[in-house]
């Protein structure tokens, strides 16, 4: 199952196989949907105002990757228009502010793309929640502004957003659809806070070798700490 | 391969690594074979490479379960050709990896020695068995071991964890925040929190550097700072010049003369797909608890009808894996804490070991055995796609979603149980009769059984931990549903022993003391399989140290030419 590229590509039966290990290993983070999703996805039934994605080309990086040159080996499948209704409901949920950039002047958009695109079984059930998500997103912004939901103003886009947003804003018969903003923000969150800019917004400053012994935390983190712990009435363990 | 060879070693892991230095360097001729490809942490590490540049930010995918970066080469849960079986009944999770060094080279280096109530567990409370050693035996092997491997840590004189000889030990890296904040709540309530034990090196040895406190272990170390084998006992053994290494060789057999003795082994070159042998004066099986008790289960022959060295019928029984659970809190006095570079050894530097053992003693707890705690570093971590987690306990979107994870990030901690099993009748492997591997080698089928004496320690431990939280101020956030659901799976902790263990009675116990079969004399297992328990603490170290102890043996019996 190599092709000539040296990547793996990957059969529906391997993929199904993948599930079961998926669900075994339990991984933590991601939602376990055990509903069988394959390569149709219900976008293609009825009206497409986004275009319909192309079918994942089931190439998959394998159990020996060059770990040293990462590349993602399968191609992106969204059309123009899912990336474009993507990067506006990214912006939604990471706007700009004073601290960092909206999500989609740094390659948010691109990642859900090729996270939807990956052939592992995880990332096909979400591409099957993901597509028909923003395909409805964009029915909504039609239907009640008569404009796509990338040109609708800041207000709409928030009106549309906030019937799936939350528990108590979703109706039974958009519990599909809150899922499916969970999901886009979890994806999208962690998209965000790995790139350089979130990850200099959010204030992790480590990754870089030390020399010597290390350090502890500093002295604002102790004084920090100190006065946690006599909030509870807990000494600073010497 | 027809050479002079005194040892055939299968495995480079910490057994078969060990194995192999100790007796390259007493000038013994050693063929050592790995059934992985051949695997160069000095070229092949990827340190310091962010999540981003990663496919899907290097998340666990079926084709790299720990992640794009994890060292593991070509294993996990699942290798494409090799597969095993639970029973139905059971589920059993098998990690295997097909790399020099095995699973050294992603391991989390956590290196407790085990002490004097776990070497004779059966006289301490009545279940499972004593072990043919005890600690003072073992001890000597451990100082040896923990110098050679650099282990950090701290001398605190606790029941049932030894300390080491003066000089030993590394010195630990300072606690961070999370660590104190948990270590401060414990105090007060009388439980012990103190430096952990990890084979991390805090101070150069020959050419292994110190660590510099970033970039994950899991992916291996460059710089040789966290313990693999690949950048110590091998080089090492190698530069004797009594060390030949072959790779891609998948032992499936130890070949028996007419005369009840080991001559060497049968192997697939993975390569090829060709079989060959290798033949020496001796064999160390150190392949793995499962794939050594099922080499010598698929090792038939007239004179061993049940397999090699299986007269007592134990060769795959006392299955055991250590008891994981684990609890996750929110901290709201953590929130918007400062900054400060949290990596530090990229693992643990406290932890909290077993405490109630007089309470044990006096019938006070209903479980007999005991666990520890190891505390998640989830502070201020390097983000990765988890950070998604902290925007579902926000739960908002927009400007407050940023403002939100501002907020959050770094107020969660873990707690972690890791605790022991004892061996009963329904953990088991064997050879499952329907099933081969791509070269038609017959594979394993896993039976696996908790017992109450588990699913009670689970219940304590998440009872303990909920005590803990509520003293901190915390907000319970995962991990207290029933013992039976948030108890681990059979071998999920990657901890799996007991196989083949060793004992004082050749009826009951597949090995001597020093990891000889009781039924071939040249047939030695140097890997997790001779645990005869499973003590809550994790077992590499104390494999490493009977590797040894038990190599120093057959060095001698080779020396006086018994075998």
């Amino acid at each position: 199952m190599t092709d000539n590229n040296g990547s793996l590509r990957v059969d529906r039966r391997t993929t199904i196989k993948w599930l079961a290990a998926t669900m075994a290993a339990a991984y933590t983070g991601c939602s376990s949907d055990d509903r069988y999703l394959g390569d149709e996805i219900p976008a293609r039934n009825g009206a497409s105002r986004l275009g319909i994605a192309a079918d994942h080309d089931g190439i998959a990086y394998g159990g020996d990757p060059d770990r040293m040159n990462p590349v993602v080996p399968w191609a992106r499948t969204m059309t123009e228009a899912q990336l474009r209704t993507t990067a506006a409901f990214c912006d939604i949920i990471l706007p700009e502010d004073e601290r960092s950039p909206a999500a989609s002047t740094v390659g948010v958009p691109d990642f859900i793309d090729e996270w939807v695109s990956a052939p592992y079984l995880q990332q096909q059930q979400d591409r099957a929640s993901i597509l028909p998500g923003l395909e409805w997103l964009e029915q909504q912004a039609r239907e009640r502004f008569g404009s796509s939901f990338a040109s609708a103003t800041e207000q709409q886009k928030t009106e549309v957003v906030d019937a799936i947003a939350g528990s108590s804003a979703a109706r039974a018969e958009l519990a599909d659809k809150a899922e499916f903003f969970r999901r886009f923000r979890y994806l999208a969150v962690g998209a965000f806070y790995t790139t350089e800019t979130g990850i200099e917004d959010i204030g992790y400053i480590g990754n870089v070798p030390l020399s010597g012994e290390y350090p502890g935390p500093s002295e604002e983190a102790m004084t920090h700490l100190a006065g946690v712990l006599k909030r509870l009435g807990l000494p600073l363990p010497a | 391969m027809r050479e002079p060879f005194d040892a055939v070693i299968v495995g480079s892991g910490a057994g078969g690594g060990m194995t192999a230095l100790v007796l390259a360097s007493k000038g013994l001729r050693v063929l050592m074979l790995e059934a992985g490809r051949h695997y160069d942490p000095y070229a092949e590490t990827p340190m310091f490479t962010p999540n981003r540049d990663a496919p899907l930010r290097g998340i666990g995918t079926p084709d790299k379960e720990f992640g794009y970066f994890d060292a593991t080469a070509d294993g996990g849960w699942e290798i494409p050709g090799e597969p095993y079986r639970s029973a139905s009944g059971s589920e059993f999770m098998w990690w295997r990896s097909r790399m020099l060094g095995g699973r050294t080279n992603h391991w989390a280096r956590n290196s407790f020695r085990m002490g004097p109530y776990d070497f004779k567990p059966h006289t301490r409370d009545g279940f499972g068995v004593d072990w043919p050693v005890s600690y003072d035996d073992v001890a000597p092997w451990y100082d040896k071991t923990e110098t050679i491997a650099g282990v950090y840590g701290s001398n605190d004189g606790l029941e049932n964890h030894p300390d080491s000889s003066p000089g030993v030990l590394h010195k630990p890296p300072a606690p961070r925040v999370g660590e104190l904040y948990i270590q401060a709540a414990c105090r007060d309530l009388g439980i012990p929190c103190v430096p952990a034990r990890r084979a991390v090196l805090t101070r150069p040895i020959d050419n292994r550097s110190a660590c510099f406190y970033a970039t994950g272990c899991g992916r291996g170390c460059s710089i040789g700072a966290a313990f693999q084998t690949t950048t110590s006992l091998l080089p090492m053994a190698l530069q004797t010049g009594n060390l030949t290494i072959v790779t891609d060789a998948m032992v499936y057999e130890v070949r028996v003369n007419d005369k009840g003795r080991a001559e060497g082994v049968g192997y697939v070159d993975r390569k090829t797909g060709k079989h060959e042998a290798a033949f020496g004066r001796s064999v160390v099986l150190a392949a793995s608890a499962g794939e050594t008790a099922r080499i010598l289960l698929n090792s038939k022959s007239p004179g061993f009808p049940n397999g090699v060295a299986n007269s007592s019928g134990q060769v795959g029984r006392n299955l055991m894996d250590t008891v994981g659970a684990a609890m996750r809190a929110q901290f709201p006095l953590l929130e918007n804490r400062p900054t400060y570079n949290e990596d530090g050894a990229m693992g643990l530097h406290l932890y909290i070991p077993f405490w109630l053992y007089k309470e044990q003693a006096r019938g006070e707890l209903d479980f007999p055995r005991s666990y520890h705690y190891e505390l998640g570093a989830d502070g201020r971590t390097e983000p990765d796609m988890g950070m998604g987690g902290i925007a579902g306990f926000a739960g908002s979107y927009g400007k407050q979603l940023k403002q939100d994870m501002r907020r959050y990030y770094g107020s969660f901690l873990s707690f972690v149980c890791r605790g022991e099993m004892i061996p009963n009748a329904g953990s088991y492997c064997e050879i499952d009769p329907d099933t081969k591997d791509k070269w038609g080698i017959p594979t394993l089928r896993f039976h696996f059984k908790w017992s109450e004496h588990e699913l009670n320690m689970v219940r304590h431990f998440q009872s303990a931990t909920k005590e803990i939280i509520e003293r901190m101020g915390g907000r319970l956030q995962s991990g207290d549903e029933p013992p039976k659901q948030v108890i681990s799976k059979g071998g999920e902790i990657i901890h799996e022993v007991g196989t083949t263990r060793m004992g004082d009675d050749p009826e009951t116990s597949v090995t001597n003391q020093y990891g000889q079969t009781w039924d071939v004399k040249n047939l030695f297992i140097t890997d997790g399989g001779v645990f005869a328990s499973k003590a809550h603490k994790n077992p590499t170290l104390t494999i490493m140290a009977l590797a040894w102890r038990s190599s120093d043996y057959l060095a001698e019996q080779l020396g006086k030419r018994s075998l």
